[in-house]
């Protein structure tokens, strides 16, 4: 092996160690302060010369050319390093300074149902930019696992958990007694009918709470509500403290790009089905509730890069997997299959 | 530490104690009835995870309960096709890793059922998590080889088929492109759901560091063949430590939190 092959070889294992201590160094400082780590000019510096010494590396061995499985694998390094350089925020600015794209690379919008947006806010949320186009948020829901769940917790610091169900009873053991969920509401209200306090669960709305009877040894039944919104006030001499939860299933958006007056595209978005329209990517991202109802949050991502970094997913999992598995199948069948007719007296 | 009076912790207890007979067995030379064993403790393995699945209604790999429960299902299979397929022994380590890995799940991890959150609910959940999984059970394959080089060992009963430096190797060149798979799975995943292919997580940074071990291994190897094996073991072993900080250390340390919290 020549000098300079080894020297790149040598200079390849330096780059993969060093690239390995800067990722164990990025876990330990937190996702935000990595990315900008791995972002700064020091770091896009290592990048280039990464790509550098791929590109250098396909060059010199003549073996990385002539057998296309590390060829693919070598490639697809370099495609995955340049798309997501070219989708980075330093990529966007260059994509504007240079080629004039004006691009957000990702932002967010918080929207209530039949809005229609287009603002995005970027960086820490103070700064707002533009899409071309509008978003209408035609319909918001959300899903929830039923039943709930009621937790209960002691003074003494033990703790149960129960199905939010109608008609379900926990024993707490000796002290506590048994707590009795006796209705289980999902719009909550209450009135007053003559002068006794009535609940009720009209349709429409939200307030999910649950109908609690408590019944201690030493005192009579007790009954209270459990809110799942609010957490409510607490007794400072009832031995208990309680909280209804129950768990997002899922949120979903009905969503509507709005171009000149025009719906241009629609999609009932969720989390992991995203919209894709104009260079970017629409993703339901979290959603929130303040005292004008739910809202839901969107995350708009640029597309930018994105297919090359797919593209290099492909050609390194068609390498990798052809030079360490395809390679070896082929073989095993080749040593245990022979092909063409047996000859007098051959067995497989 | 705590003991699971359930039917599920039972089936786990079992199974490890199954796994232990085997290894013992297999240690003392009676390696029929140790791979007796080891088939009886596989398939009580998948009863258990079969029975999980049914409880929690959704493929058993959200959280380290979960995922141990399936490492301790995969080591026969993959035992059992590196010593068809690549002639590869070590079959008494595979019956330890199968009590190792199970140990955990029957007196650590908290067998709470969870439900599925929405970012959960993709299907490339399962394939993301079971690849690793996988490649996991290869490189710990890979690292006990690679540890009996270390120690210039001789071949315990009559396992090691091929030579534990080229074993190493071998295994490795299998677990690597699931490693990979993973890798870029995970990466997809997570532009679906948080739209981000990468998003400098602590996991997905201990992720990439495992990787590039064995990436650092390959060309090493490429670079030195079999002249400094012991260097090559140690390469070996260090993609191991990476890949256990990567599994437990991330997800149960706080100083990691991140997107991966869930896991936990």
């Amino acid at each position: 092996m020549s000098r300079f092959k080894r020297f790149v070889l040598w200079a390849a294992l330096v780059a993969i160690v060093v690239l390995t201590a800067m990722s164990i160094y990025g876990a330990f400082i937190g996702a935000d302060r990595a990315q900008a780590f791995f972002n700064s000019v020091p770091l896009v510096a290592y990048w280039f010369a990464a790509i550098a010494l791929l590109a250098t590396g396909i060059v010199v061995f003549r073996r990385l050319l002539r057998v296309p499985s590390l060829l693919l694998m070598h490639l697809g390094s370099i495609l995955v390093l340049l798309g997501a350089m070219w989708g980075s925020k330093p990529g966007h600015a260059l994509q504007s300074r240079l080629l004039g794209i004006d691009k957000i690379p990702e932002g967010r919008m918080g929207m209530y149902e039949q809005m229609q947006e287009n603002q995005v806010r970027v960086g820490d949320g103070n700064d707002l930019e533009q899409l071309p186009f509008f978003v209408r948020l035609a319909d918001f829901r959300l899903e929830y696992y039923e039943p709930g769940v009621l937790l209960i917790y002691s003074r003494d610091g033990r703790n149960w958990r129960m199905p939010a169900q109608a008609g379900k009873t926990l024993s707490l053991g000796e002290g506590l007694g048994t707590v009795t969920i006796q209705r289980v509401f999902r719009n909550f209200k209450m009135d007053l009918q003559g002068d006794k306090p009535v609940a009720y669960d009209p349709p429409g709305g939200s307030n999910p709470a649950l109908e609690i009877t408590a019944e201690r040894p030493d005192a009579p039944p007790r009954k209270r509500y459990v809110f799942e919104q609010r957490f409510g006030h607490v007794d400072a001499n009832d031995p208990l403290v309680m909280d209804f939860r129950r768990n997002a299933k899922d949120y979903l958006s009905s969503l509507e790009i709005v171009k000149d007056g025009q719906v241009v595209a629609a999609k009932e978005i969720e989390v992991n089905h995203p919209l894709h329209y104009g260079g970017y990517h629409l993703y339901q991202h979290e959603w929130g509730r303040d005292r004008f109802g739910e809202y839901s949050i969107l995350m708009v991502v640029s597309d930018s890069g994105l297919n090359a970094v797919y593209g290099g997913y492909v050609s390194l999992i068609a390498g990798v997997f052809w030079h360490f598995w395809g390679r070896r199948i082929l073989h095993w069948f080749r040593a245990h299959y022979t092909i063409g007719p047996k000859a007098p007296g051959e067995s497989r | 530490m705590e003991i699971k009076y359930t039917i599920q912790g039972l089936l786990i207890y079992i199974t490890v104690a199954v796994y232990l007979l085997a290894f013992v067995t297999t240690i003392a030379r009676r390696v029929r009835a140790g791979r007796g064993l080891f088939v009886a403790g596989f398939a009580l393995a998948t009863i258990s995870f079969v029975y999980r699945w049914v409880h929690v209604r959704h493929v058993p790999l959200q959280n380290l309960f979960e995922v141990f429960l399936f490492l301790g299902v995969a080591c026969y299979p993959i035992s059992w096709f590196c010593r068809r397929a690549l002639r590869i022994g070590g079959q008494w380590a595979d019956m330890l890793i199968g009590a190792i890995v199970l140990f955990p799940a029957g007196f650590i991890f908290n067998a709470e059922p969870m439900q599925l959150p929405p970012a959960l609910q993709c299907w490339l959940f399962a394939p993301h998590v079971a690849v690793y999984m996988f490649s996991y059970v290869f490189m710990l394959k890979a690292t006990f080889q690679a540890g009996e080089q270390f120690v210039n060992r001789r071949p315990r009963v009559e396992e090691t088929l091929i030579p534990p430096e080229q074993a190493t190797y071998e295994l490795i060149a299998i677990g690597f492109p699931l490693l990979t798979l993973g890798l870029v799975l995970g990466s997809w995943w997570g532009k679906l759901a948080w739209g981000r292919y990468w998003g400098w997580d602590p996991k997905e940074l201990w992720s990439l560091a495992s990787w590039l071990v064995y990436v650092g291994y390959l060309h090493w190897r490429h670079m030195s063949g079999t002249k400094h094996p012991r260097i090559n073991s140690l390469w070996a072993m260090t993609g191991m430590l990476a890949i256990i900080i990567t599994l437990l250390w991330v997800n149960l340390a706080k100083i990691f939190a991140g997107l991966h919290s869930y896991a936990t």
